[in-house]
């Protein structure tokens, strides 16, 4: 099992489009993927789940991926927090 | 009988036509205790119902009309991911396992423990998504309850029809011929739900949350729906229908009349110029601002960069944002006020909370209190302005010391980037918010000393009459045209003029077009404001002459008696 944790550095934080493309990503994987925010764990590939994190800028998630692909998954996720979710800001 | 509803208006405009009842969506749903051996039919009943809306929906996804809003797919695409959630589309079978229960039942469970989740979060835009898993479990349940669809089934005539619903999702939007409704009203809902923006964005008239227009409208009433003031008549008798088919009427022209002053020159009738300026909070304004026809930003609060996050924004990213909405205005001014926190508008961490924050260290005395902060600021606005034509206002200020702590900071900041040999306008110009009374009765120093002022008719209304705007228990006392508010006004615009430098009004005053004339004859020539006021108030620029108006204002001006003032302003605007 493969964790990590990430800040949300794109301006509007895991809002309802971010929150979209990060469970759409996450479905892709055959592994368990959770993210963890002020003891609140869910699962990635939920939509509601994770915008019931509502996690807005600045805060710290910590990302976990357990299964045959977690490295891809893990890889994948992290590129999307990097990529401020091709939101550019 | 005639009877009146109020509501939330989300999409202005008038619609009067006949009642068309969506069938009732608040579904009645029933506990049944099932034996063990039903239980797999049960769940497989379940699954078959999930998997015909999911069918339905992207059948849908395929349907959406070319003309349609942008958000719609987006907006479906959200409801297929619910539906696929497995909060959504599995936990319900283990509840039917679990609790011995029906399909039903247990998908109804699982949709209150979710909303019951949503209705914790703090976000109002992600709260409201609760009416997203709502409208999913709907669909659901009428599948399983054998009641596949929730609109009406007579079509005919669809533009004098409104359509009366508990609550409409996107997909139902689609699943009706779209645009031919002449409007919406809804028991639920608010100006942030989807179908508030998808009403907007089609320009149908719509009012929601009238709580419980659907139990009390019946098929086929002729209904009045006005979409602004959040109104509709049920029933309406002949000199209320008379009044409404004239108020539609005029709406329309008006309407129609506005949009066409987009692009024509704001001046009075006696020829003077007048500048139209837009507020703005966020980078994507802009869009709205072009649409308004605004000739420039006279005030782009910067506060956004810094809310609702744990840090600081850096230079860096600060820069960005000023960049974008100065490269976007290609060359129009764009003003930026340096970052106003504290009393109404805290920040975590920089701004203490006090006893009365209105009066505490806020604005420009809490960025000269942090230096750091106001450098990188500083620095990044110096930045922009390489890249359009910006301008820096800095609020709140109270005497000329904290004017010179400025110019220092300003000084420092354009030396820092001179050594990192990085390119700025050196002769941005510097302007000061009029907002507290100190300020307004010695503007004249201040006008001297800046390049232009800008009032803020709502913190100097504030100051000014001692009342807090945050508390209701005094908001009566709120009044825009009180005699000493008019006065500091006339104090500051006569200062500017003076000193041969522009004021504008950058408050709420500025985008009421009932003080419009009251304001031009005060002096007032750059008005800044919400680009959705702009069109009116250019409207009435354009039926103002200056000349004819010298008395009335002079008049309101000597006025001492708040009471009067009404009377006034009625007879000016005539």
């Amino acid at each position: 099992m493969l964790q990590q944790e990430v800040e949300i550095t794109n301006k509007l934080g895991l809002h309802a489009r971010a929150s979209a493309k990060l469970t759409q990503a996450a479905g892709q994987f055959q592994s368990a993927i959770w993210i963890t925010r002020n003891q609140r764990r869910v699962n990635a590939k939920s939509i509601m789940g994770v915008m019931m994190l509502a996690a807005a800028k600045g805060s710290i998630i910590r990302l976990e991926a357990d299964g045959s692909d977690e490295n891809a998954a893990m890889e994948t996720m992290l590129a999307l927090f990097d990529n401020k979710f091709g939101e550019g800001e | 009988m005639s009877f009146t509803l109020h509501g939330i208006g989300v999409s202005p405009g008038i619609a009067i036509g006949v009642a068309r009842l969506a069938s009732h969506s608040r579904i009645e749903v029933a506990h049944y205790v099932l034996s063990q051996q039903h239980l797999d039919k049960e769940t497989a009943r379940f699954d078959d119902a999930i998997a015909t809306v999911r069918n339905e929906m992207e059948t849908l996804r395929t349907q959406i009309p070319l003309n349609a809003p942008a958000e719609l797919p987006a907006f479906l695409d959200m409801h297929l991911m619910i539906l696929n959630d497995s909060m959504l589309s599995e936990v319900p079978k283990q509840l039917i396992r679990s609790q011995q229960c029906n399909a039903e039942w247990a998908l109804t469970q699982q949709m209150e423990h979710l909303v019951a989740q949503f209705e914790e979060i703090e976000d109002v835009y992600l709260r409201e998504r609760k009416t997203d898993v709502v409208q999913v479990v709907e669909r659901v349940l009428k599948v399983l309850l054998g009641h596949p669809d929730n609109l009406p089934s007579t079509e005919s005539n669809l533009a004098d029809c409104i359509l009366v619903a508990h609550d409409l999702s996107p997909a139902d939007m689609i699943g009706f011929k779209r645009q031919q409704f002449a409007a919406f009203v809804t028991d639920v809902g608010g100006s942030t739900s989807h179908t508030a923006i998808l009403a907007r964005s089609l320009n149908i008239s719509s009012v929601m949350a009238l709580h419980n227009a659907h139990t009390l409208i019946r098929d086929n009433e002729i209904i009045i729906v006005d979409g602004e003031q959040g109104v509709v008549i049920v029933d309406p008798d002949d000199a209320e229908l008379e009044e409404y088919q004239l108020r539609q009427h005029q709406w329309q022209i008006e309407h129609q009349k506005l949009k066409r002053l987009t692009t024509s020159r704001a001046a009075t009738l006696d020829g003077v110029e007048i500048e139209l300026h837009a507020n703005i909070e966020l980078p994507q304004d802009v869009l709205s601002v072009k649409e308004s026809g605004a000739t420039g930003i006279g005030l782009f609060r910067s506060e956004f960069l810094f809310m609702n996050r744990a840090d600081l924004p850096t230079e860096e990213e600060q820069f960005e944002a000023y960049r974008e909405v100065a490269a976007a205005m290609q060359g129009m001014p764009v003003t930026i006020r340096t970052l106003d926190v504290g009393a109404d508008k805290p920040l975590g961490g920089l701004t203490q909370h006090t006893l009365n924050p209105a009066l505490g260290r806020r604005a420009i005395r809490l960025c000269l209190a942090e230096s750091a902060l106001f450098h990188t600021q500083l620095r990044a606005l110096l930045r922009a302005s390489h890249y359009g034509k910006v301008k820096i206002l800095i609020p709140m200020l109270s005497n000329l010391v904290e004017l010179r702590l400025t110019y220092a900071a300003i000084e420092r900041a354009k030396a820092s980037l001179t050594a990192d040999s990085i390119p700025f306008d050196s002769g941005v110009e510097v302007g000061g918010m009029i907002e507290i009374p100190a300020a307004a009765l010695m503007a004249g120093a201040f006008a001297e000393r800046l390049d232009f002022l800008s009032i803020g008719t709502n913190d100097l209304i504030q100051y000014t009459l001692a009342i807090d705007r945050a508390d209701d228990g005094v908001a009566y006392l709120y009044d825009p045209t009180h005699p000493a508010v008019l006065q500091l006004i006339s104090i500051t615009l006569r200062a500017g003029e003076k000193a041969g430098k522009p004021v504008s009004v950058c408050g709420e005053m500025a985008g009421d077009p009932k003080l419009t004339r009251l304001l031009i004859g005060l002096g007032l020539r750059r008005f800044s404001m919400q680009p959705a006021s702009l069109l009116s108030v250019k409207q009435q620029v354009l039926k103002t002459h200056i000349g004819n108006n010298v008395n009335m204002t002079q008049k309101i001006l000597k006025a001492s008696d708040a009471e009067k003032m009404e009377g006034f302003l009625i007879r000016l605007n005539q």
